[in-house]
Order: C-alpha cells, then structure tokens, then sequence
C-alpha cells in the first residue's frame, strides 16, 4: 500500500465524472443490452539502475478485471466490476546521504507478494440520458488495507448544449500495516477523505463536445506511509506528513470526430493544486482510428508533470523540517507515456489488446527540481481484453 | 490562491460556454457524438487500470476519467 495512492472516493468520484458525461453531451444512443468484460493486465517496472542498496528488481502486478454492465427493467442501469492483483517487488525505502552527498536510494527486499482485491458497483437511473442519477459503492480489501467509498451523482441538462453535472463521495480506508513489531510502524490507522466535483460539458456542434470541470478532494487521518522511513541527520525516522491534505484540480476535456479519415480526436488536460504544495499538470492526447472490418487503432501519449511537496528532501538535516518524508511519489519529476491499443469486433465478441511505454525522469519537470528524485521509475504495460456484447 | 484562481477560470469558462451555446445541434444530428469512440471515456475496464498505474505512481491525486480504488501499489 502507498499514503500517496488514489483515494477510492476520488476515484468513484472521477468514474462518476466519466458516466456523468457521457449523458452531459446527450449521446442519444442510450445503449440497451448488457455486456460483460475481462481484462488481464500486466505491469512491470524497470530495473533500478542507481546507485542504491538491496534489491533492484522492482515491481510487477498481474490483474484481473471482470465487469458486468446491463440494463434493468425500470430503466435504470447496473454495472458491477471486480478486480484481482497479485504484486510483488522491491519498492524505494529510504535515501542514504552518499559520498558528495549523492543520493543512495535504499530499496526494501524483494519478498513482497500482496494481493488486493476490488468490488465497484454503481446503479444509475436514466442510463444515457442528459438527466440521470448515479449511486456507486466500492470495497477494496489487501491484507494490511481496507478501503470502502461511497458516492452519488447526478446530471442536469440546462439547456440543449449544455449539462451540468454534480457529484460527491466519501471514504474510509483502514491502515494496519504488516510487520509492525518487527519494524516498529504503526499498528492501526485510518482516513477519511472527502470528495465534490461540478462539471459544465458543452456540445459545441456536430463533431465536437467540451467538458470543463472542478474537483475538491479533503483528505483527514493518517496520510503517512508506514512502509517508508527518512534519513534526518543521523537517525533513520519514520516518514511523517501532516493529518490534512487538500486538493483542487481544473480538467477540460475535448473530442472531436472526423469523417474523413473515420476517426476521433481526445484531449485532456488537468491542472492540480494541493495543500502539501504539489502542482502538477496532465496532458493526454488520444487517435481513435477506425480501419474498417471492425478493426480500431488507438494511439495515445501522456504527458505529466509535478513540483514537489514542501517537505519533500532524498534526506534532511537535523531537526531541518516538521514534517519530513522522502517518497519519490513527493519529488519534482516528469514522465512521458506512449501507447499504442488495438480493437477488433467480430459480431457479439469484441477483442481488446494494448502496450503502453512509461518513462519518468527529474529533468522532465517543468520548472526545475529543488532536490533529487532518486527513486524515480519507468515501466512497461500490456493488456488483453474480451468483451461479449449480449445485444 | 491558486485554487481560487483555477476555481473561477471553470466558472469564467462555463460562463463563456453558455454564451456560446446559442445554435444547438438537433438531436438528428447528433450521431457522431454518439459514437463509442466519442465518450469521455469508451473503455472503461481500461480507463481504471490506466489511473491506477499513473496515480500510484505520481503524487498529485486526482485523475480525468474512471480509476481503480484501494491501493495496490508500492
């Protein structure tokens, strides 16, 4: 587990937001059947290749995803989706004040195995309409992290073009680390978080939709992360971070379709803020290419960037800061990702596959880097995919 | 400060939007945007997978579009 993770209330919030506007455009295709889907997944990160002190085989995760989205007789919609991950790798643990004082990243031994388990549901009245209401659960459990979220949303047509969506989530997530006795980290710890967003989604004319929108996220408790210690002087200290953490982000999304080629245009941008002093910018740009004969080709790059925490440092001096923690997760870096994803329906059966390349580095920030950033990563992700569309 | 600002840029811009929006499409011409490929987010089994890779490894919260919950990272 990770303090520095997505919140599941955020992301039921961000998923409402995505189901939200689908009807905010008024797609007038309400789609009627049911349709279930599987996706295994795999990721793996490179190779530590610093200067560093134990294991260099970082992580790998395998997971599952089933979901299953139908239609209800009284016009309501119901879509469940569960998610299995198997984990395993070293992860960055601390940094050592090297020789000239250069970063030595400490990695924790690669005998982490977890599993995690996932259940979402939502039920959505009015599916596909410029109206509807959305109501979502969701139960994350892995052996030292229970997460439960729950959220509403809803849809407002204001007028023909334009659509207004609101939604809101709470979460309560559990923290009881492993190994506490052994490696004196907490026992028990919790945190609440607290989401809103609004949203105005624009058509703008017969090939094109806008969306812009706000998100507030409050998070309370205990935001550390107990796996991870700090080099301060010359102790080694738990990572410490405040008990608050708040977060505002602008998103403006765009699509555009194309007859000639046959074809639609994604572009996404976020802007974030938060409390801790992490600003950070998004940008995704996607081609959904249609070749005919059920084929699809989607290509698609990422770019994001973020400044650190103020109390982010690789290792700090004595008694130099309140609060203090060493994640990289906190650090000023950029990164750049590439994917290529491709799709092909054959009557009720629809076959889904994709790579994706991701590279992240401290000179890839806008804006230049107050402190290293040693623990860094880039990794490389694929998928296969099936879905059986029932009518 | 700067989430005001980011807050009253949203609400600038919905303002614009609804200036704008003075010529709207008719529902009959509105095929395109009911297009699979022209939602916010078409795939979404793979939308959460792509932000759970991204947001567990990037340290500002928050995300365009659906992700997974619970942690699953390190």
């Amino acid at each position: 587990m990770s303090a520095s993770k997505l919140s599941p209330s955020l992301a039921a919030l961000m998923g409402a937001a995505a189901a939200l506007t689908s009807a905010a455009h008024a797609q007038t295709a309400a789609e009627g059947g049911t349709t279930v889907g599987y996706r295994f997944n795999e990721y793996g990160e490179d190779s530590f290749d610093g200067a560093a002190i134990g294991s260099r085989e970082r992580y790998k995760v395998y997971s599952q995803q089933f979901q299953l989205d139908t239609r209800l007789p009284n016009n309501a919609g119901l879509d469940v989706t569960a998610t299995h991950e198997v984990m395993s790798g070293s992860s960055p643990w601390y940094v050592l004040r090297g020789a000239d004082a250069r970063p030595v990243q400490v990695l924790s031994g690669a005998t982490i195995r977890e599993h995690r388990n996932e259940l979402r549901g939502s039920y959505t009245i009015d599916p596909g309409t410029a109206s509807s209401t959305t109501y979502s659960a969701s139960y994350s459990q892995e052996r030292d992290y229970r997460a439960g979220a729950l959220g509403i949303e809803r849809s407002i047509p204001l007028n023909a073009a334009l659509t207004l969506g609101t939604g809101a989530s709470l979460s309560h997530d559990i923290i009881q680390p492993t190994d506490a006795a052994l490696y004196d980290r907490v026992r028990h710890e919790e945190k609440n978080t607290f989401s809103a967003f609004g949203s105005l989604a624009w058509v703008i004319d017969k090939n094109s939709v806008l969306q812009a929108g706000v998100q507030l996220n409050h998070e309370d408790g205990y935001l550390s992360d107990p796996y991870k210690l700090v080099s301060v002087g010359s102790d080694i200290l738990p990572d410490h971070r405040p008990g608050t953490r708040s977060n505002a982000a602008v998103l403006l999304r765009y699509r555009h379709a194309f007859a000639h080629p046959d074809a639609a245009l994604h572009l996404d941008y976020r802007y974030a803020q938060d409390s801790w002093g992490v600003v950070s910018h998004t940008v995704d740009v996607g081609w959904y290419q249609r070749l005919g004969q059920g084929w699809q080709l989607i290509p698609a790059l990422r770019y994001y960037s973020q400044q650190e925490a103020r109390f982010y440092a690789p290792f700090f001096g004595v008694d130099e800061h309140r609060f203090f923690s060493s994640d990289y997760r906190l650090g000023t870096f950029g990164a750049f990702a590439a994917s290529l994803n491709v799709r092909k329906r054959i009557a009720r059966w629809e076959f889904s596959g994709g790579i994706e390349r991701y590279h992240a580095a401290a000179d890839y920030a806008l804006g230049s880097a107050d402190s290293a950033v040693p623990g860094v990563l880039s990794y490389t992700r694929g998928f296969v995919g099936l879905d059986y569309h029932f009518d | 400060m700067g989430t005001n600002r980011a807050f009253f840029a949203v609400i600038t811009l919905g303002v614009l939007l609804a200036g704008c929006a003075s010529t709207p499409v008719q529902p009959w011409e509105r095929g395109r945007l009911a297009r699979w490929d022209m939602r916010w987010d078409p795939d979404p089994l793979q939308a959460a997978a792509n932000e759970h890779a991204h947001f567990s490894k990037e340290g500002s919260g928050g995300h365009i579009g659906a992700a997974g919950g619970g942690c699953g990272c390190n």
